[in-house]
Formats: C-alpha cells, sequence, structure tokens
C-alpha cells in the first residue's frame, strides 16, 4: 500500500463517518437464483428500511481498493477507444443512416427482452414485468419482429425500462462491492460484473443462437451494442471530459451513482443532499461534515502533507477519448440498462 | 410481522417532517425557470456564437441565476475549512469562472433545442426540484432537474440533476479526490481549476 492509497483510505473512511447513514458494508456476494424468492422478500423489507435510515452521503467515497490497477485498465480503454471505438462510432453515427440506427437500437432492446422479464420478476416487480411482457408481444407483432418500437411510438406508450442481474442483485440486498474498470466494457463492480457474467450464460435469445450454432449472430450483436452504446454518448462524453479534472474520478463517480438511481427505478433522486446557504455554513447547525479537529485556520494545514506527496502534483490531464461505458451525465437514458454485452 | 411495524414507523417518520414544513413556492420556482429557459433562449436566437453580446448575455443570466457562492462552498466540501481565507476567496472566484465558462461554452453549442418544464415538487423547506426537458432536434431528449432555492424575495439555482445525479455533488467529489490526492493541499486544487479554465478559454 503506496503512503497515498493509506491516506486516501484513511480520508475515506473519514468520511464514511460523517454525520450521514451507516455505511452499507454487505460482501459482494451473490444469492443463488434457485433461493431468490425467499431471499427476494427478505431483501426487499431490508432494503425498505435501509432506506428509511435516512439518506446515504451521496458523496460517500466510492469503494475503490484496487484503484492503481483499476486507473491502468482504464488508459488502456481509453487507448483502445481512441484507435478503434470512437472511430467506429463516428462513422456509425455520421454515415449510418439515421432511421437504421433506430432500428438497430430497438431491436438490440428487443432482444433483451427475456432477460428484463426475468429480472423485473425476481426484483418483485410485476407491473414492470407485464410492461416488457406486453411490449415484446406488441413489438413482435407490429413492430416487423422487433425492428421498430410501436409499443413506444414517439415517447407515448408503454416506455423501455431497462433491468439486468446486477440490478436485481442490488434490490435483493447486495452491496456493490469493489469498484472495477473492466477491459473494454468500462467501469463496473464486482457485484454488476456477476450480474454481466449471470447475463451471458442465461440470456435465453443467446442460448438459442449457440443451439441453433448461429454464432455469427451473436457476434453481430455483440458489435452493434458496443457500437450503438458508444454512438448514443459520443458528445456527451467529451463535454464530460473537458469539464473534468479527473476523469477517471467523474466516471467512477458518476458510474457508481446513476447505477444507484438506476436500481430504484426512477426514483433519480438519489443523491440530494443539504445545501446550506453561503451565509448558514460557519453559523454550526448545518455543516458539511468538517472534522471538528481541523486544521488551524491559519493555513498551517496545507503545509502537513505526508512525505513522498509532492505538492501540485494535479493528476495529469486523462487525455482524449473515453472509456466504452458511461453514464455520463446527459446521456439520454439507460446507463447499463441496456444490451448485454454493450460496451458500457 | 417486525419488518411491517418498521416500514410503518419509517414512513410515519417520513411523513411527519413533511407536514408541518413551510410551504415553498413551487409555481414561482417553475415560472422562475421557464423565465429563465425563455430568457436564454432568445439571448441565443437574437445574438450571434462568437460575439461579445452573447458571452456577455450567457455571463449574467448565469451570475444571476446561480448561487454561486453556495454552490462553491458546498463543492469545497470539508476543504472548505482547513483553507485560508484568501484561499476560500480564491477558490469561490475561480469556481465561479470554471462554471461560467464551462456553460458559456455550452451555451455556444445551441441547435435550436426547445425547454419544457413539466412539473416540480418540494425539497425540505426551502428548495424546489423543478423537472425539465430539453428536446434536442437530433437524439432523444435530456431531463434536467433543478434545484431552485425560495429566498421569499428571489429564486436562485443550488444545483442542477442530470438524469438523477447531483452536479453538485458530482464537483464536490472531484474536489475532495484531487485535494485528497495532492496530500490535502488546496492550493494544488486552485491550480487545476486555473488550469482548466484556460483550457476551456483556449478550446472555445
Amino acid at each position: 500500500m503506496t503512503d497515498s492509497t493509506r491516506l486516501e483510505s484513511a480520508v475515506e473512511s473519514a468520511d464514511a463517518s460523517q454525520p450521514a447513514a451507516p455505511r452499507r458494508q454487505v460482501a459482494g456476494r451473490p444469492i443463488p437464483v434457485r433461493r431468490a424468492g425467499r431471499w427476494a422478500g427478505v431483501a426487499l423489507c431490508a432494503v425498505a428500511i435501509a432506506g428509511c435510515a435516512g439518506p446515504r452521503e451521496a458523496d460517500e467515497a466510492v469503494y475503490d481498493p484496487f484503484e492503481d490497477v483499476n486507473r491502468a485498465v482504464f488508459a488502456g480503454n481509453e487507448f483502445i477507444d481512441d484507435i478503434l471505438l470512437r472511430p467506429v462510432a463516428e462513422v456509425y453515427q455520421d454515415y449510418f443512416p439515421e432511421a437504421l440506427q433506430d432500428r438497430v437500437r430497438d431491436m438490440l432492446r428487443h432482444l433483451r427482452s427475456p432477460l428484463i422479464f426475468a429480472n423485473e420478476i425476481l426484483q418483485g416487480d410485476f407491473e414492470g414485468a407485464g410492461n416488457v411482457a406486453s411490449r415484446f408481444f406488441i413489438n413482435s407483432v407490429a413492430g416487423v419482429g422487433g425492428f421498430v418500437d410501436v409499443a413506444n411510438h414517439n415517447g407515448q406508450g408503454i416506455p423501455f425500462e431497462g433491468e439486468d442481474f446486477g440490478q436485481t442483485l442490488a434490490v435483493w440486498g447486495v452491496d456493490s462491492g469493489p469498484y472495477l474498470v473492466l477491459p473494454i466494457l468500462g467501469p463496473s463492480n464486482v457485484r454488476d460484473t456477476v450480474g454481466r457474467v449471470v447475463e451471458l450464460l442465461a440470456d435465453p435469445i443467446g442460448i438459442i443462437a449457440t443451439a441453433y450454432e448461429v454464432d455469427a449472430f451473436n457476434y453481430g450483436r455483440l458489435g452493434f451494442s458496443i457500437v450503438d452504446a458508444r454512438a448514443r454518448v459520443l458528445d456527451q462524453l467529451d463535454a464530460l471530459e473537458e469539464q473534468s479534472l479527473d476523469f477517471y474520478v467523474t466516471i467512477r463517480n458518476l458510474y457508481t451513482r446513476m447505477r444507484e438511481a438506476e436500481i430504484q427505478d426512477g426514483e433519480l433522486e438519489a443523491d440530494i443532499v443539504d445545501i446550506p446557504d453561503f451565509d448558514d455554513f460557519d453559523e454550526g447547525g448545518a455543516d458539511d461534515g468538517a472534522p471538528q479537529d481541523g486544521a488551524p485556520q491559519d493555513g498551517a494545514s496545507v503545509t502537513e502533507r505526508p512525505a513522498g506527496l509532492p505538492a501540485g502534483s494535479v493528476p495529469s490531464d486523462p487525455g482524449a477519448g473515453a472509456v466504452s461505458a458511461l453514464p455520463a451525465p446527459s446521456l439520454t437514458i439507460e446507463p447499463y440498462s441496456g444490451e448485454p454485452y454493450s460496451g458500457r | 410481522m417486525r419488518s411491517f411495524l418498521a416500514v410503518t414507523l419509517c414512513l410515519a417518520l417520513f411523513a411527519l417532517p413533511a407536514g408541518t414544513a413551510r410551504a415553498v413556492d413551487e409555481p414561482g420556482a417553475q415560472n422562475f425557470i421557464r423565465d429563465l429557459g425563455d430568457r436564454a433562449i432568445s439571448l441565443l436566437e437574437e445574438s450571434t456564437a462568437g460575439t461579445a453580446d452573447r458571452a456577455t448575455g450567457v455571463r449574467d443570466i448565469l451570475r444571476t441565476s446561480f448561487d454561486m457562492p453556495t454552490i462553491g462552498r458546498f463543492t469545497l466540501g470539508r476543504h472548505w475549512r482547513s483553507a485560508t481565507p484568501g484561499q476560500q476567496e480564491e477558490f469561490l472566484s475561480l469556481f465561479e469562472e470554471m462554471v461560467v465558462e464551462t456553460y458559456s461554452r455550452r451555451f455556444t453549442e445551441y441547435n435550436n433545442e426547445t425547454f419544457v418544464v413539466d412539473g416540480s415538487r418540494p425539497e425540505g423547506e426551502r428548495d424546489v426540484m423543478v423537472r425539465s426537458r430539453i428536446v434536442r432536434n437530433d437524439g432523444p431528449a435530456v431531463e434536467v432537474v433543478w434545484r431552485v432555492r425560495d429566498r421569499d424575495d428571489s429564486f436562485q439555482i443550488i444545483d442542477v440533476m442530470v438524469e438523477g445525479v447531483s452536479m453538485a455533488v458530482t464537483q464536490r467529489n472531484e474536489f475532495s479526490s484531487i485535494v485528497q490526492r495532492n496530500g490535502g493541499n488546496i492550493d494544488a486544487l486552485l491550480d487545476a481549476i486555473r488550469q482548466q479554465i484556460s483550457t476551456i478559454r483556449s478550446g472555445a
């Protein structure tokens, strides 16, 4: 453990001990699907009660014990993005007819219907399950086998809602575990990675395609998923990176919090925190959780830098490009909730 | 059964403060955001990109409608206290500059988007969350929630939520991470912000 990581974990644990809600610290162990029913009820209650324990500190540091490795993978992803993913996504966005891009997206979502249906059931969201089933039926029949999302034409009707097994695990009370950056796939965590693997193995559409030995279908679906996901966030990620002081941290925070917002199904207000008025800050009551033993106000604290940490070693500019995945702000909807192998 | 009781208890606890809260002026906050959107769009329609008129207009709108000191102080979080008064002052002015530069830049990319206010809900005793949509010509609409503080005589934006994520909290995380990576050195953060501002300016 380096000085800097020790320092960070010290500060992070200090963060976690701030006045907010207790930190959920359940190990990221998955629960066997067979016992899902029993667990789901218990977990739902637990979540309901935990939710009442008060708002979680929204900027609670993301648990990232593998930060060094993650940063390295992140840099590798940016390189792959620069030389391959972004150029392909740009060509796709600029030269592939827009109407066809929509058909591709509708089809990719359509193919996820069985998985989403299963996840809605496992989460106990029967209304959601009914919506997926209706959409699947309507779009299969009236939407030319799923190429046209007629069930949600022009935003009217039954909107697409993405669910995945990572979200299901979260609903069951499984904690996210350490943050991970996956090669090519981008930001994730232990729980969501387990979710991906389970979906990869359990996806009915994939199993059928494999059984009939149409590998080209699976590869094509995978390829389109990645390109579609990347093309969708080209501008947003650029803007995000431009205004970001440390792109790795920005993505880590946004991924984590957007996932939480998503797990709550549209209760997208996951991090509404108390923002005291400027004038109120120093009047005791409302506070930002500053440590009371804090450094003197005369600036001496600034010199209390542990050895080995050079002054002004601002993280280097993360360079252009982006990881594939990415829930970025002002992305249009479903971060992660989309297609299975999509580049998020 | 016990969990049922717990849930009920929780719901009751939740309900209580809401009942005693001072009523915030939701329609007023909605109008404030709607007016702001209208003002911004008419400014963009009437001025030409890259002109001083537009730049000044955008800055004015941003400076008056966002409560920069409150947001800035919030984003420095617990490091505010370890900063010297001089650093605090410097930070606030750099923060405002960075926000203005970033959003001015965003405004220059205006492409006939339209702005619709969809509704609102109260948040706490003095804030209103105003839901809005920015409708784009290419691609799906972007949903933005504005957190507006009702100060009886005026309204000001104190946070912007995009896809359910608070920009103020996002900014605070990032600042905090930079300070930590530099051993608690706030000057390093100030340098990073300065560098960021000049990068945005040179790219504009």
